[in-house]
């Protein structure tokens, strides 16, 4: 109980100093908002206690941990440019939302299994909406991903993510014996038949292609890795990572000789500093603000990326804090984001059912590769595909998603911990009567 | 659930990789990333810190940040035009050059600081950058830009003793007050005023032929030797021609020199041979990077090697270069470290511009120590060169650079370039000879010859030097 206050007490000071070196940017909108983030925090963790909460206990507070942090940068980029304004307000809308949803779906949900046997209907929701943002989208930052509905813009591709997951979670749980094993002989190699492998593989070249006529391309590699790592940990067989890899660097070489915007992305990543005011001007930034950081940084509110980046507050929020925290604060961001994923393994370890297992292991899969992507794509060790950072960049799509996703992996990490200790207690009782 | 487990294993490690990024990017590359002339963000940093000062060696100010009414402005000195192109500028929408360009890292107050130094910039705001002392003398540099000025071309005055820059001025040059207004017409002035003409390039004529003189002694040749002038000479097919086709009958080398005779280096350098003068050459810096501040950009021997030195010399090209034609090409700088070697008793000191760095509360953060830079020449060769070059002001072609009371070592050049116009007019000088307190090089393009048009530049610069007490800074 005392653990638990004391850590929100710390991410909730930490958060509070952020804002009022930020003090010049601070409205009094902002201050409430901040304030219910707060209470919400800490009513949060009193529930916990309440409703004996006895699923894995650092995740949330390091998620806590990421929120506080982006809010504060956020808030620290919104006065930097026009285009920024009214993001911070809106951020924290989301993030205290974000966080009632989260513990909505943590104590409403009884029985997560029942959440994938609607698995067609997530099929076809994570496809339909696909559809509509493709048919009807609007173009931003040169991908078509966002729907306009009456004022509110969504990413639709944020919510497609749960509703993959959950319908892959479900598919390979039931096919898994099918697709370990395989039933056709090919070579040395025994594949899994097309009834079993068809609608997978449909689903799968149904959703890249689309991502791919978006122009979406970082999140096309999220689902692509998504779709391959969860068939690896599922099935156990090399050969499907095997597998990937060829096709991955076929369907690059054929977009790369199709597309011209894919072909000046890579021609960007492998030298920006042929053009730095021209096409590698983002990822050159992006460098100069990381690079300006140092060890230390600049401190809070010092650093000029916040100014120069391109896409602060979004894809590019990591280049600000590695600037103003320097490596010291990037690293413990990528050390939060890798507990995170790490413990989210371990809830797929400990799950009693299979579908839990998959369903959190496909969250770690998830977040990790996003993560990943992103990071090291404003890092250049790989070509620049903008997606949102899960928890700091700004964005409500992300966040609500990010925050739904949240719930279902400590839903099933609290209904493991239920579930064993209530056998382990029927156990000793056993043994009670038997001494 | 081995599968989750290498899943696991395998995000650790692509995290691990994204840190060694980071090192890669925040602890390697910074300083690199800092450099890189795209990158506006320490000009952007004015705006949270208040630029140090550059003052010149004697203390007087040459450009300060002042703050009035909560806006920051860099002011610079009434006659600050006389500093420019060295001193450049730094504008947010013009980038940045020279010295405010190169030292901006130390007025900013974001070099070497250690990192107690570091911890306590995050909280201390507004920052202070640091104050950069310049090894300039206002004075001479003042002269200098004065006695240049309206023609084009470069001077340079370095103690030969430590490699201190005492005086580097560049023809034309440009107010940094009124930069931004004036940015066009300047862009399109006829020899492009941001352009340091003391780091371009040039054919040096005969001042390269005190170069030349070591490899002679090299390839041991007697210097009381003589040689019959007879107002040209055929070398390899190649006639090799005197200025104004003067023949200057028998001289020895001391004559050649003071006569600048260019069938008399021609032959003997060929003499010598490629191997001896391009070694010679490397021994005074040509082909090789000068330590400095500054992108000095490299003197060079042959267009096709450049900047490198060739491995071997045809013969015709040798023996153009040994009088400096050919395709050798050197700046004005260089020129001025080669006198300051042959003054320093054949020893090149590494040149610098920065004395010292001062921080905020005005202990110094650097201070430069001199360093030697090559060894040229051995003390003997050196004290043939000069009074060879005394001879040269005595008796020869450096008369105009001779000074009252003072013996003065120097030899002036007339270099022929593919350009149109008069003949580019060299002048090196040290003095006083015997024991040398500074060392210059002028360039007068397109001036004529070095006697006429650019030793009475390099004596106003000395003899104003040489006024100074002995000590005094």
């Amino acid at each position: 109980m005392i653990q638990r206050l004391i850590t929100r007490i710390i991410i909730l000071a930490m958060m509070w100093i952020g804002l009022l070196l930020l003090k010049e940017s601070l409205s009094t909108q902002l201050l409430w908002q901040a304030l219910i983030f707060s209470v919400i925090v800490l009513l949060g963790s009193l529930l916990e206690q309440i409703l004996h909460y006895q699923g894995d206990p650092y995740i949330l507070p390091v998620v806590q941990a990421i929120m506080a942090l982006g809010l504060v940068f956020v808030v620290r980029i919104e006065p930097e440019r026009l285009i920024y304004k009214g993001q911070a307000v809106h951020q924290f809308w989301w993030v205290n939302v974000g966080l009632l949803i989260f513990y909505a779906v943590l104590w409403m949900i009884r029985d997560y299994r029942k959440l994938g046997r609607l698995r067609y209907l997530w099929g076809l929701v994570a496809v339909a909406l696909l559809l509509v943002t493709l048919l009807f989208g609007s173009t931003a930052g040169g991908a078509k991903s966002w729907l306009n509905l009456g004022g509110i813009t969504l990413q639709p591709e944020e919510f497609v993510k749960l509703a993959l997951l959950l319908f892959m979670a479900r598919y390979l749980e039931e096919n898994e014996e099918l697709l370990r094993v395989g039933t056709v002989q090919w070579g040395r190699f025994s594949l899994p038949d097309w009834r079993t492998l068809g609608p997978f593989m449909i689903m799968v070249a149904f959703i890249l292609g689309i991502l791919a006529a978006q122009k979406s391309l970082g999140t096309a590699l999220v689902f692509y890795m998504l779709f391959v790592l969860m068939l690896y940990v599922v099935t156990e067989r090399a050969l499907y990572l095997g597998i990937s890899v060829p096709i991955f660097l076929m369907t690059g070489t054929v977009g790369y000789m199709l597309f011209r915007h894919v072909r000046v992305r890579v021609m960007v990543w492998m030298n920006p500093w042929q053009d730095p005011n021209g096409g590698g001007y983002q990822i050159a930034q992006s460098l100069f603000a990381i690079g300006g950081g140092g060890i230390l940084g600049t401190g809070l509110g010092n650093g000029i990326g916040a100014t120069t980046v391109p896409a602060a507050s979004t894809d590019f929020i990591f280049s600000v804090i590695a600037e103003e925290l320097g490596f010291a604060g990037a690293m413990a961001v990528l050390v939060l984001f890798l507990i995170v994923v790490i413990r989210a393994f371990g809830i797929s370890l400990r799950a009693k059912d299979r579908f839990g297992q998959i369903l959190a292991a496909g969250i770690g899969i998830l977040l990790g590769t996003e993560t990943l992507i992103i990071l090291a794509g404003v890092t250049k060790l790989l070509p620049l595909t903008g997606i949102p950072l899960p928890w700091v960049s700004y964005g409500g799509s992300s966040l609500i998603v990010h925050s739904i996703l949240l719930g279902v992996l400590l839903n099933i990490s609290n209904a493991t911990a239920v579930g064993s200790h209530s056998t382990k207690n029927t156990k000793n009782k056993g043994k009670e009567y038997a001494t | 659930m081995r599968g989750v487990r290498r899943v696991a294993l395998g995000m650790a490690l692509s995290f691990f990789i994204l840190s060694l990024g980071l090192v890669y990017w925040q602890v390697a590359q910074a300083d690199t990333l800092l450099e890189n002339p795209a990158n506006k963000r320490l000009i952007l940093m004015e705006n949270r810190v208040t630029r140090g000062g550059i003052f010149d060696r004697n203390g007087e100010i040459i450009a300060q940040t002042k703050t009035t009414n909560g806006k920051k402005a860099r002011v610079y000195a009434k006659d600050a035009e006389m500093f420019e192109p060295l001193l450049g500028y730094s504008s947010v929408t013009l980038g940045s050059s020279g010295i405010e360009g190169s030292s901006a890292d130390w007025l900013l107050g974001v070099k070497n600081a250690t990192p107690t130094q570091a911890i306590q910039q995050l909280f201390a705001l507004p920052r202070n950058g640091d104050d950069v002392v310049l090894t300039l003398d206002s004075r001479l540099q003042s002269l200098a830009y004065n006695a240049l000025k309206g023609k084009l071309g470069a001077a340079v005055a370095i103690d030969p003793r430590t490699g201190e820059v005492l005086a580097l001025v560049s023809q034309p040059s440009f107010s940094p007050t009124t930069l931004e207004e004036t940015w066009k017409t300047i862009n399109e002035q006829t020899g492009s005023p941001l352009r340091n003409h003391a780091f371009s390039l040039f054919p040096p004529g005969s001042v390269m032929k005190v170069v030349t003189s070591a490899a002679l002694f090299r390839s041991g040749i007697n210097t009381t030797d003589l040689y019959e002038s007879k107002g040209s000479a055929v070398i390899n097919g190649q006639t090799i021609t005197e200025q104004n086709g003067k023949a200057f009958g028998w001289v020895n080398y001391n004559m050649a020199l003071a006569d600048s005779c260019n069938a008399y280096f021609a032959t003997f350098g060929v003499q010598a041979g490629d191997k001896t003068f391009l070694s010679t050459t490397k021994g005074f810096g040509f082909g090789q990077k000068i330590p400095f501040e500054f992108n000095v950009p490299t003197s060079s021997i042959t267009n096709a090697a450049k900047p490198k030195l060739p491995a071997t010399l045809s013969t015709n090209l040798l023996a153009a270069s040994a009088f400096g034609q050919g395709e050798v090409l050197v700046s004005p700088f260089h020129m001025a470290l080669v006198a300051a070697g042959i003054a320093n008793h054949g020893v090149i000191m590494t040149p610098h511009l920065i004395e010292r760095v001062l921080d905020p509360t005005q202990t110094i953060a650097f201070e430069q120590k001199p360093q030697p830079w090559l060894n040229a020449l051995n003390k003997e060769e050196a004290d043939k060169i000069t009074s060879a070059m005394v001879s040269s002001v005595n008796d020869g072609t450096a008369a105009p650079g001779a000074i009252p009371g003072v013996q003065v070592a120097a030899k002036t050049g007339s270099a022929e370039h593919p350009g149109e116009g008069k003949t580019h007019a060299w002048f090196i000088a040290f003095a006083p000879a015997e024991a040398p307190r500074i060392a210059v090089a002028v360039l007068v393009e397109n001036g004529g010859t070095g006697g006429g048009a650019a030793a009475p530049i390099a004596r106003q610069i000395m003899q104003e030097a040489l006024s100074q007490k002995v000590g005094d800074k």
